[in-house]
């Protein structure tokens, strides 16, 4: 009995203890003043020794090469002074969860890439110094940034961080399939009505019915209806998509948005679009294999499709919802934050050194023809090597031509809004509910809409 | 006297065993005490931008719960992936297993073929297993074309998408079903089989009244461990289909890994309580088979 008493005991006792520990580590997370002015030059040269930046980034195959020729090169250039690692985090979604846990241990990277819908979180973590206050410092050229990459960034008029890799979504197309169909592939459907008609045209069934090849076909990934919403001028949040204020709400339910997942699910039901999940990897692999004539991508696997496929792709202009719809694309991809709480001068200095490097028209070409992502430097495109390669994918001025025809608005901006990755995750659902057939596109719109707004809520009671 | 000197050699005794545990209590307290203690303690906590504990909220995370249609959805779809990967698992690896029993020329390869894919991890089957379903390029509809029938949505659609990742887990863990219980009918006395056989028993009729029985225990332990690894699963959900499409293959674990990691969320207050909750679910069911199926076990 009394042997029972004190096992319960010594039991109750490690559980306090436990909680105890609990009570240490959970109190408050550190929430640092942003940096209003950022270092100057000095910083690093009253710096002793080496000073190391720490990166963390989401690449990986060819553009992670890419990637770790351009920190060599500026390892080397910059020896015994500064030298940055970079280290291969997961994806944006994984950055972003480590990031968080980086700041509850106080431990942040100098350096991190986070994908464009981060944008907001990393703003309100305060975490960072806006890349604003270098600009400033510096007088670096801002002018020479694609107008439309930097509005995405911006809040407030300000720079928040660097844009780096960004893509921009396009319409695929099989030429040969074109030709097959008796269709002109530089006849580009004007809107998502004739999209579906050339769809159907498209469509070819073997002598059993079943389909060879379908008209359509896209992953079932939400920045594609972001991207349209874009197109035909419609804002995605409230307060200008976010750009004017906290967004409180979001607005992806509007006629626009239901006609589009409408549109998408009716071609799927009607057979003349392949359903192949949200995974990009299978809707690209059925694009390559031919047996889908037109598809939404991003400009960034233009390179691969070219040397994979066995037809000649072609690219068009992202479709429009209307054919009188006045917008254009907003810009996707990943910017750089330097990270000022907890970082030395010389170290958030060394950070911005590196930024400014990765961003020069020269690196900017260097990424542009390595990658296949658009170029934010809009000199890089004079660079004779960018031109080279242009003159070899001709494909790629399509997306330069797009991003060129767009007028920086707050609909071409996009939406900053906290829970942006649950945003979209709640478009990705409604696709697939219209797709089953268990709701309309309205509906099924509406209900996330619905379903979100206590995220959005919390997130904006968090951030105060 | 001897009441006093047999006090105090079990004190000495008591002290003794006490130490010998104190190590494992230690580790126990360290990666098990304080992780379930932690995971209580968020289950009441609000959470701000980074995860972090905020403000204390008492039981609004399970009462939301509860109140939750998506929780309900994830609830049916966790239970309907447990009957639908344990019952034909082990009903499976016990039909090979006695399959196996028959003297036929090259039972051994037979065996080891069976047993093979306890040797893949989950990762790579499940990549196998997506090659497989790819509704473009998949083997599967490849098959299905030869014979004239029109391309399934394996992973796509909202009506097969849990089969077919139901139907990759029972594949993944056939080969340890098949290990465990070829074990136990190596285990089953020879002298009972012969008796059995001498009494004219052959085939369907010795499974049933000898083998099966004998297996008892084999088929309560293959039970208890399938529920509680199937309640558990998460890799081949994650690659396969990230619990898509539209919930369709989202189970509690999924559901705990999405609140607290996917999508940029950090909701660690409502994780913390779905995974209070999966604790619940995996205590009752070993419970109610600890209860019930354990008294029909007949230990030899």
């Amino acid at each position: 009995m009394g042997k029972q008493l004190w096992g319960v005991r010594v039991a109750a006792a490690l559980v306090a203890a436990g909680l105890t520990l609990t009570a240490c580590t959970s109190s408050g997370t550190p929430a640092g003043p942003s940096g209003s002015g950022a270092p100057g030059a000095q910083a690093l040269d009253n710096a002793k020794g080496v000073t190391t930046v720490n990166f963390w980034h989401s690449m990986t195959g060819q553009n992670a090469t890419t990637l770790t020729a351009l920190v060599d090169a500026f390892n080397a250039a910059h020896q015994g002074k500064i030298v940055v690692k970079p280290l291969f985090q997961g994806t944006y979604d994984d950055v972003i969860a480590k990031y968080k846990a980086s700041v509850q241990q106080k431990g942040t990277p100098s350096l991190v890439q986070v994908y464009d819908i981060g944008t907001r979180f990393m703003i309100d973590s305060k975490q960072t110094v806006p890349a604003q206050a270098f600009v400033d410092r510096d007088n670096y050229p801002l002018a020479d940034i694609e107008p439309n990459i930097r509005n995405y960034y911006s809040a407030g008029g300000k720079l928040a961080s660097m844009p780096f890799n960004s893509s921009m979504p396009l319409l695929y197309l099989n030429t040969d399939a074109f030709k097959e169909a008796g269709l002109d592939p530089a006849k580009q459907p004007q809107d998502l009505a004739e999209l579906g008609d050339m769809a159907k045209k498209l469509t070819k069934k073997d002598a059993g019915g079943q389909t060879t090849r379908y008209g359509f076909g896209a992953a079932i990934y939400g920045w594609f209806v972001e991207e349209l919403l874009a197109e035909s001028g419609t804002l995605y949040c409230d307060q200008g998509n976010g750009r004017t204020g906290n967004a409180g709400k979001v607005l992806f339910d509007s006629a626009q948005g239901a006609q589009a997942v409408q549109w998408w699910a009716d071609l799927v039901k009607g057979g003349y679009a392949a359903n192949t999940g949200r995974v990009p990897a299978d809707a690209q692999a059925a694009f390559k294999a031919g047996k889908v004539a037109m598809h939404l991508e991003s400009t960034g696997v233009l390179r691969g499709y070219t040397e994979a496929a066995k037809f000649t792709v072609g690219t068009a202009p992202f479709p429009k919802i209307n054919a009188t719809d006045q917008g254009g694309p907003a810009i996707g991809g990943a910017s750089l934050w330097i990270d000022g709480p907890g970082h030395s001068d010389a170290e958030q200095r060394a950070s911005w050194e590196f930024v400014k490097f990765l961003s020069a028209p020269e690196q900017q070409a260097v990424w542009h023809t390595g990658t296949g992502y658009f170029p934010v430097n809009r000199k890089a495109l004079d660079d004779p090597r960018d031109k080279a390669w242009l003159a070899r994918y001709p494909q790629f001025q399509t997306a330069i031509d797009e991003l060129h025809a767009t007028n920086p608005t707050p609909a071409t901006a996009g939406c900053l809004l906290g829970v942006m990755p649950q945003a979209r995750k709640g478009v990705e659902t409604a696709i697939e509910q219209t797709i089953s057939g268990s709701k309309t596109a309205q509906q099924a719109l509406s209900d996330a809409v619905k379903q979100l707004q206590p995220a959005i809520d919390s997130y904006n009671s968090a951030v105060g | 006297m001897p009441t006093a000197r047999r006090s105090r050699r079990d004190w000495g005794e008591r002290t003794l065993a006490w130490a010998f545990l104190t190590p494992s209590l230690v580790v126990f307290a360290l990666f098990i005490g304080y992780p379930l203690g932690r995971t209580f303690y968020l289950s009441a906590h609000a959470n701000d931008l980074f995860g972090a504990p905020s403000r204390y909220v008492g039981l609004r995370h399970y009462t939301d719960l509860l109140g939750s249609a998506e929780f309900h959805q994830t609830l049916v779809t966790t239970a309907l992936f447990v009957l639908l990967t344990v019952v034909p698992g082990v009903v499976g690896a016990l039909a090979l297993v006695l399959l196996l029993e028959s003297r036929i020329h090259g039972v051994r390869a037979f065996r080891s073929a069976f047993a093979l894919p306890f040797a893949f991890s989950v990762a790579s089957a499940s990549v196998v297993f997506s090659v497989l379903y790819n509704p473009a390029s998949g083997v599967l509809n490849g098959l299905l074309s030869q014979l004239g029938v029109a391309p399934v949505g394996w992973l796509t659609d909202q009506r097969y998408a849990l089969l077919s990742v139901g139907a990759a887990t029972i594949w993944m863990t056939l080969g340890y079903n098949v290990l465990v219980l070829s074990a136990g009918v190596g285990s089953i006395p020879q002298e009972i089989t012969e008796a059995a056989r001498l009494d004219g028993a052959s085939g369907l009729r010795l499974a049933r009244s000898v083998t099966v029985p004998l297996l008892g225990p084999h088929l309560f332990f293959l039970v208890v461990v399938s529920t509680i690894n199937a309640l558990q699963s998460f890799g081949q959900i994650h690659i396969l289909t990230k619990g898509g499409p539209d919930g369709a293959t989202r189970t509690l674990v999924y559901s705990v890994y999405e609140k607290a990691f996917a999508y940029g969320s950090s909701d660690f207050g409502t994780a913390s309580a779905q995974a209070v909750v999966l604790l619940v679910v995996v205590l009752a069911c070993a419970g109610v088979q600890f209860g019930v199926l354990e008294r029909k076990v007949h230990y030899a």
